[in-house]
């Protein structure tokens, strides 16, 4: 699932970052304060990140930074992951989202505290088998693969572009109402499929 | 804390994308400091997100870009939990309300109805704020201009939806039209988004509307 050629983000100081589990990565991290780890997940994640704000119509220069804020993140805020509380990538992927709204409302404190950096006590049971991240990604790909198209546009803009409810019933022409039944329907299909992922 | 009610998954997954508007966010992200059930389903909407950033192509970083995070990493320290203070509301709205429920600076707006809107950012679209209605008292009957998310933080309300307690979110499209009910007992203190002017219904109550600063 991943790209097999790293050559271009090797570091200039350290060695050849390797390739691991992101869940493992970031728990060295935490522990060990291990750069090397850190090194890896930089490697995974930040030209992903980096793509996916220049998809969502941010400028190269602040997706960089995005990339790079979101990495930093990571390395302060490992110890506050934890496998249980979900997948690596999903765990990285609302950092970048949280850094890029705080970003667009051009202020330095968020107007609520977000809910990663507090104990939630959870009634659910923790401890079940995690699947590997390749894994993962390759069932929600899937499941978003099998959706009925008009479904998979509308989580697609929704995720994907960044469009509000309002925005995407404007650009598809069609009622508000519509979207969200679709995005009702898209969710029924894929829980099922994503029940036993986080 | 037993919750009846909650946000359409559409709203949550909204949320998930960042999509959502900020005031509605805050109103979300309190439910879920309340509701076990839409963390988990938070759970499971942020994963889509999760997997399609895992499936993103690579972009091209600009050269040097790991070295400057490392050494962004080396003055770096690592994060301290946030300590929210206990002032007897959930964690996501605390900070605006230092000295809890007690403390808050009613504007009176109407009878037996108060506002207190809160602070957002210059970018945000829409209004957030808390209402208050006295126990056993009737808001007018109003329609929505638009989505309307309102989490009950105290007290309770009925209208033809059912009983709305603590932690219960009803999440309103632009059509709904209800006339809730306070609970006797105590006054029923809501933390309400709104994106546009509430629509009352009462040619009365409509002229009536900016004084009430719905
Ligand atoms: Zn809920």
């Amino acid at each position: 699932m991943y790209a097999t050629i790293m050559t271009e983000a090797k570091s200039t100081t350290g060695a050849m970052p390797e390739r691991a589990e992101p869940a493992e990565l970031i728990r060295r991290v935490a522990e060990r304060r291990d750069k090397a780890a850190l090194s890896a997940l930089f490697v995974q994640f930040a030209p992903r990140i980096k793509s996916m704000m220049l998809r969502l119509g941010v400028d190269a220069a602040h997706a960089e930074d995005l990339a790079q804020e979101a990495m930093l993140s990571v390395w302060r805020k490992a110890h506050f992951y934890s496998p249980d509380k979900g997948a690596a990538s999903t765990w990285i992927f609302t950092i970048a989202r949280n850094l890029r709204i705080d970003a667009a409302r051009r202020q330095s404190n968020r107007p609520y505290v977000d809910l990663e950096g507090i104990e939630v006590e959870s009634e659910a049971p923790h401890g079940h088998a995690l699947l590997e991240q390749s894994q993962i990604v390759a069932r929600v790909s899937k499941a978003l693969e099998v959706l009925p198209e008009e479904q998979r546009e509308v989580v697609r803009l929704s995720f994907i572009k960044e469009m509000s409810q309002s925005e995407i019933a404007q650009r598809v022409g069609i009622p508000l109402g519509t979207v969200k039944s679709r995005l009702r329907l898209a969710y029924d299909r894929l829980r099922p499929l994503l029940e036993d992922l986080h | 804390m037993t919750i009846a009610f909650h946000p359409d998954i559409a709203t949550l997954m909204a949320f998930s994308a960042g999509t959502l508007e900020e005031p509605y966010t805050v109103v979300v992200a309190t439910h879920l400091a309340m509701c076990e059930a839409c963390r988990e389903q938070v759970k499971r909407t942020d994963l889509i997100g999760g997997a399609l950033l895992a499936s993103e192509p690579e972009a091209e970083m600009v050269p040097g870009a790991l070295d400057r995070l490392l050494a962004a990493a080396d003055s770096d320290d690592v994060a301290q939990p946030i300590i929210v203070p206990d002032t007897g509301v959930p964690a996501p709205i605390a900070h605006y309300l230092p000295r809890g429920l007690d403390g808050v600076r009613w504007r009176w707006s109407g009878p037996g109805v108060a506002v207190a809107d809160l602070p957002s950012s210059s970018a945000a679209k829409g209004r957030l704020m808390l209402l208050r209605v006295e126990a056993g008292r009737k808001v007018p009957e109003h329609g929505h201009g638009g989505q309307e998310l309102t989490l009950i933080l105290q007290g309770a309300y009925r209208d033809r939806f059912g009983r709305f307690g603590a932690g219960d979110i009803a999440d309103h499209d632009e059509d709904v039209e209800h006339q809730p009910i306070a609970e006797p007992g105590e006054d029923c203190i809501c933390l309400v988004a709104v994106d546009a002017k509430l629509s009352f219904r009462s040619r009365l109550v409509r002229t009536l509307q900016p004084l009430f600063g719905l």
